[in-house]
């Protein structure tokens, strides 16, 4: 077997992406949902989703600067 | 692009990486010196970017016309989208007095992040730490001292005591939210700008620079250097999706202080 080589930061930061990546998923598609059910709402519910992708983004975010100070 | 080749000598070796990452992001040597002040890249660009939002207010406003001109149309539906929709929106009636704040705050990022995108500049002033941490720290006082300054001494109360928690779980959701409001939102909200914009330094300077550089070979490497083509392509894929980036985190941290603001006018929310 070949040596393994590589930064276990690297695998702490794809860690770190994968529930951001479903979060912002979940946040989108409700959020699409919620617009195309009540488009008067739009407006709301776009401000809101922004609002909920900008929390749920700062976790792979704060993993990806934890790989370059690692 | 440029930054990542300057340093490089092609001719002797194909692929020259910087050898630390962040020296990308440093500009050591001042471009001049003004008695112990050195005035490095970085420092000539929050100038510039300084420079450029209040000239474009103060062209856009110097002169009130009832039917403006096309630049004049653009800035005022800059600062009534920040009026109306961020402050007014966000904070209620009274966020028009946090109106002049939250604008300023907009247009610079905004500025700070586009230059990550234009020419012959390539760099974004919110990638050094130091700049999306001194604004967060900005957004911090003011929110804290709106929370004071409205609610007296409850204000703290309402965080570390929370009326609406039963009694024997306070003491863990007061931990928490204390935590949440004085440690994680100011770092958060700093950490957020700050890595978007070096992750988009970084795959912009990746994937331009690399293609770049296999096209400035193709002396060395003959028909190989096609290699650089697809990398090239995708690097401007990249370069439209910064913009889109530029412009969504710029309104995000805007977004984000009036919320916190609220948060502070309004505390039972």
């Amino acid at each position: 077997m070949e040596e393994i080589k590589g930064a276990i930061a690297l695998i702490g930061y794809g860690l770190a992406a994968v529930g951001p990546g479903i979060g912002i998923g979940i946040v989108v598609g409700n959020a699409i949902q919620a617009m195309a059910r009540q488009p008067e709402a739009a407006t709301v519910a776009r401000t809101t989703m922004f609002l909920g992708i900008a929390f749920t983004e700062a976790l792979a975010l704060i993993g990806f600067v934890l790989f370059f100070i690692a | 692009m440029i930054l990542a080749s300057e340093e490089c000598d092609t001719a002797k070796e194909i692929i020259c990486a910087p050898s630390n990452v962040v020296e990308l992001f440093e500009y050591k040597h001042a471009v001049f010196s003004i008695g112990p002040l050195d005035f490095t890249r970085t420092v000539i660009l929050i100038f510039l970017a300084m420079i450029l939002v209040v000239g474009a207010l103060y062209f856009a406003f110097r002169k009130p016309k009832i039917v403006p001109g096309k630049f004049g149309v653009v800035m005022e539906s800059l600062v009534s989208f920040v009026r109306e929709d961020v402050a007014k929106g966000t904070i209620g009636p009274d966020g028009s007095k946090y109106a002049p704040y939250l604008l300023a705050m907009f247009l610079f990022i905004l500025v700070g992040n586009l230059f990550e995108l234009t020419p012959f500049i390539n760099f974004p002033l919110t990638s050094r730490m130091a700049i999306p941490l001194m604004l967060s720290v900005f957004t911090y006082l003011i929110f804290v001292g709106v929370g004071f300054s409205k609610n007296g001494m409850s204000y703290l109360w309402g965080i570390i005591w929370p009326k609406s928690v039963p009694v024997g779980l306070r003491w863990l959701v007061g931990l928490i939210e204390f935590v949440s409001y004085f440690l994680l939102r100011p770092i958060t909200l700093a950490v957020r700008l700050f890595a978007n914009l070096v992750a988009g330094h970084l795959m912009l300077t990746l994937l331009l620079g690399s293609g770049w550089l296999f096209f400035a070979s193709v002396g060395d490497i003959g028909l190989r250097a096609l290699i650089g083509l697809p990398w090239f392509a995708f690097g401007l894929l990249i370069f439209v999706f910064e913009f889109v980036v530029a412009v969504l985190q710029a309104y995000i941290f805007t977004l984000l202080s009036a919320v916190y603001i609220q948060t502070s006018v309004h505390p039972e929310h």
